[in-house]
Parts: C-alpha cells; sequence; structure tokens
C-alpha cells in the first residue's frame, strides 16, 4: 500500500461497465477563484483549478460542497513562462496552472468584489501606531510653507 | 452532549469548544448556520475552523446553551470570501492549528466535516491571497493559510491511522495497495506496487517489456558498483578517525563519545 500524504490516489479504481460511481472522500483539491483578466459574461465565475481535475470534477466540487448551481465549465490550461532568468542566469519556471471558467445556472451573476476597501484607520490610544502616526504628522506639518505668507513663495523675498 | 443543540454540534467543531460555547446575541447573527447535511457543513464564519480568540471568558457549558433557531447557509460562492468585515483590515486574528492528539479524539463523521471546512477555509485563504497579488496589496494574516494546512496534514495522518488500524484488524494487511518486493535490471531490490488492469499480465505486451531480473552482463557493473560503495564507506570512516586523533594530539582532555 502506498504511503501517500493526501487522499487522491494516484491510481483511481478501474472502471468497467456496470462499476459503482467513483466517490472521492476528502477531496485535496483546492479552487481559487480569480479576477478576470479579460471582460467576462455576468453569469461566468474564474477559477484556478488543479492540473488533475477535469470539468465534472469541478462541477460536482462545487455543487455538493458549495451548493452552487453549475450550468456548463469549460476548461483551459495556462502555460507558465520559462523565459526569465535569474541571476545565476538559469531558466526560472512559472508554474502552469489550469483555468476553469464556470458558468453559473438558474439566471444567478456573480461579480468579483473588491476585498481590499479603503478603511480609515484610527489607531488605538496609546498605542506605537498611534504616536508614529502624529509624528509623521507633525513632519508633514513643518513641511508645509509659512501659512501667514498667504501662499506667496520663498522666492519673493521679505 | 446531550444539551448541545444544532447549532452546538456546529460550534463541537471548533477546538475549545468545551470551555467556550457561549450563545450571546453579539455571535448571533443572522449568518449563523447549522443543520448539517453530509456534505456542506456551513460553518458560521465567524467561529472560525481554528480555536477562537474572539471568546475571551469561558463559561460552564450546560448552564449557558440557549435554544437557538438557525437556517441552513446558502451562500454559494461568497463563502470563497471572507465575512464582509474582514474586507480591507490589515489582520485578522485566528486561532491555532488542530493538533493531531485533538485529531484524535474526535468522531469520523466529526473529522469529516471538518476536513470541509478546512477545505472552504483553505480556498477562501487562497482566493484572498491572489487578489492580494493581483491589488498589490500585503494579504492580512498568511499564517492562517499555513495554519489551515497543518490542521489538514495532521487530519489527513490521523484518518489514515485509523484506516491502517481497521485493515490490520480486519485483514491483516498493512498496506492498502498490494505490492511486492522485485529486482529490476540494476540489481536494485525495491517494492513494486501493483496496478489494476483489465487484463492478465501475460497479455499485457508493456507490462512483458519490463525486466523484474537482472540480466548476467550486469553483474560485473554490480560488483563494481558495491567496490565504489564500500571504498567511500571506508573512505569517510578513516577520514573520521584521522580527525579524531589530530583532535586528541591537539586537544589531550577532549572528552570522546563512545561510538
Amino acid at each position: 500500500g502506498s504511503k501517500r500524504l493526501f487522499t487522491s490516489p494516484l491510481r483511481y479504481p478501474l472502471y468497467q461497465l456496470g462499476n459503482p460511481q467513483l466517490r472521492i472522500f476528502r477531496p485535496n483539491w483546492f479552487l481559487t477563484l480569480v479576477r478576470p483578466g479579460k471582460e467576462q459574461p455576468p453569469d461566468t465565475a474564474q477559477f484556478r483549478i488543479p492540473m488533475e481535475m477535469t470539468k465534472c470534477d469541478v462541477k460536482n466540487y462545487l455543487e455538493k460542497i458549495y451548493n452552487v448551481p453549475v450550468g456548463a465549465v469549460r476548461t483551459r490550461i495556462q502555460f507558465g513562462s520559462n523565459k526569465k532568468r535569474n541571476h545565476l542566469s538559469q531558466k526560472v519556471k512559472q508554474p502552469d496552472y489550469k483555468v476553469a471558467y464556470v458558468q453559473l445556472a438558474q439566471g444567478q451573476t456573480f461579480t468579483f468584489p473588491d476585498i481590499f476597501p479603503e478603511k480609515d484607520r484610527t489607531a488605538a490610544e496609546g498605542s506605537v501606531e498611534e504616536m508614529q502616526e502624529k509624528f509623521l504628522e507633525d513632519e508633514k506639518q513643518k513641511q508645509k510653507p509659512d501659512p501667514r505668507r498667504g501662499g506667496v513663495t520663498e522666492w519673493f523675498g521679505l | 452532549m446531550a444539551a448541545s443543540s444544532s447549532a452546538g454540534r456546529v460550534l463541537t467543531l471548533c477546538k475549545q469548544f468545551q470551555n467556550v460555547l457561549r450563545i450571546s446575541s453579539a455571535i448571533n447573527t443572522p449568518h449563523c448556520a447549522a443543520n448539517f447535511t453530509k456534505y456542506q457543513p456551513h460553518v458560521y464564519r465567524g467561529k472560525s475552523p481554528l480555536a477562537a480568540l474572539s471568546w475571551s471568558t469561558p463559561t460552564s457549558y450546560l448552564g449557558q446553551c440557549r435554544a437557538l433557531h438557525t437556517t441552513i447557509s446558502r451562500r454559494g460562492l461568497e463563502e470563497f470570501f471572507d465575512l464582509p468585515e474582514n474586507w480591507g483590515e490589515t489582520s485578522v486574528k485566528s486561532g491555532a492549528p488542530w493538533t493531531a492528539k485533538q485529531l484524535r479524539t474526535k468522531s469520523n463523521e466529526d473529522l469529516h466535516k471538518l476536513w470541509y471546512v478546512l477545505l472552504k477555509e483553505k480556498n477562501m485563504l487562497l482566493t484572498l491571497e491572489q487578489e492580494a497579488k493581483r491589488q498589490r496589496v500585503q494579504m492580512p494574516s498568511p499564517e492562517r493559510l499555513r495554519k489551515v494546512e497543518r490542521s489538514i496534514i495532521r487530519l489527513e495522518t490521523v484518518v489514515t491511522e485509523r484506516e491502517t488500524a481497521l485493515r490490520l484488524l480486519q485483514t491483516g494487511q498493512e498496506k492498502g495497495r498490494p505490492g511486492d518486493w522485485r529486482k529490476n535490471t540494476f540489481g536494485y531490490v525495491y517494492w513494486y506496487r501493483f496496478k489494476e488492469y483489465a487484463i492478465p499480465w501475460y497479455m499485457n505486451k508493456r507490462y512483458k517489456r519490463k525486466k523484474f531480473y537482472t540480466p548476467k552482463f550486469v553483474e560485473p557493473h554490480i560488483r563494481l558498483r558495491l567496490e565504489k560503495h564500500i571504498r567511500e564507506k571506508a573512505r569517510k570512516a578513516s577520514l573520521k578517525k584521522k580527525t579524531l586523533a589530530k583532535l586528541m594530539e591537539k586537544f589531550p582532555q577532549m572528552k570522546v563519545s563512545a561510538p
């Protein structure tokens, strides 16, 4: 028996006509939802999936685990560039990955949300961050020109 | 845990459930999830799969339980993202990863559900990581990803332990996949793992091309290889002895550990 670290075996049981449906317990596949680079139709979500997954796998995964109604799934493999070279002039390979375009059923739409909105952060009282912010503010204040001159630059004497 | 409601079962997945089960108004928001179905262990995001730090005071379990009404959470693709309150934060609190010792105390159903909780958490963190790279912003608390990975690995080891134990008891086999010790063409003996075929081996052309024996003409090469290996070992041992002798000459009072 193989001492593999994760469940999804390197060898699934052989399928012959009449065999029971293959079931995978505790799948070892992790999907990454990505913001599409090119404009996609409103019902399409773009995922990066492991190379070993197929369209059926993606459909079942999303339906069973995330309860997302999936219509069609299209996949492609993105070649990771092997052009860049490091300081030793050796070629550095960016890993290849598979991309899945999942169209949602039942007229659902999906837009990739903005996960990093600007938030006003006031540092806690008496903390190091507050002191740093205060110090930076003071420095900026020092750089400003003299307000009593009414916007006139220092070039004009007096 | 007779007193636990269905939401209580949700909370059993979190690390310190014995100490900190407290249903308060702060936690009981519309996001509460319950009602485990077989493959959809939706967990209220606030109770992260890791030990929650937000419960500061442990309360007695049985005394403070309230009957809780919860609905199945059908949030779909929202589960690829964190709670909306955490968007834009620079750091998100998270607890310790699961240890193998803790996981061994859990039942198989709980472990199965925990696997999916961890899977969803990892998916969420991976989407966050990729989006942070895209927006050229630092990912908040990247150590969460490492913690979840470690928890998953430990869960896997615990499950395989249980599987091997069961297999040993039921069939007496240590390994799930059958195999055999075989010699390859280079004279090395290795553990060959069997593969499932639809036809017997004598009809399998590719299998018959594989040689599980060493031909006669390879034997002199094996002998040379052996000689090389022995020579290297002898060289290493003599080097060790020489360095030790040199040191003893320089530092006669040096204490040497017995080999």
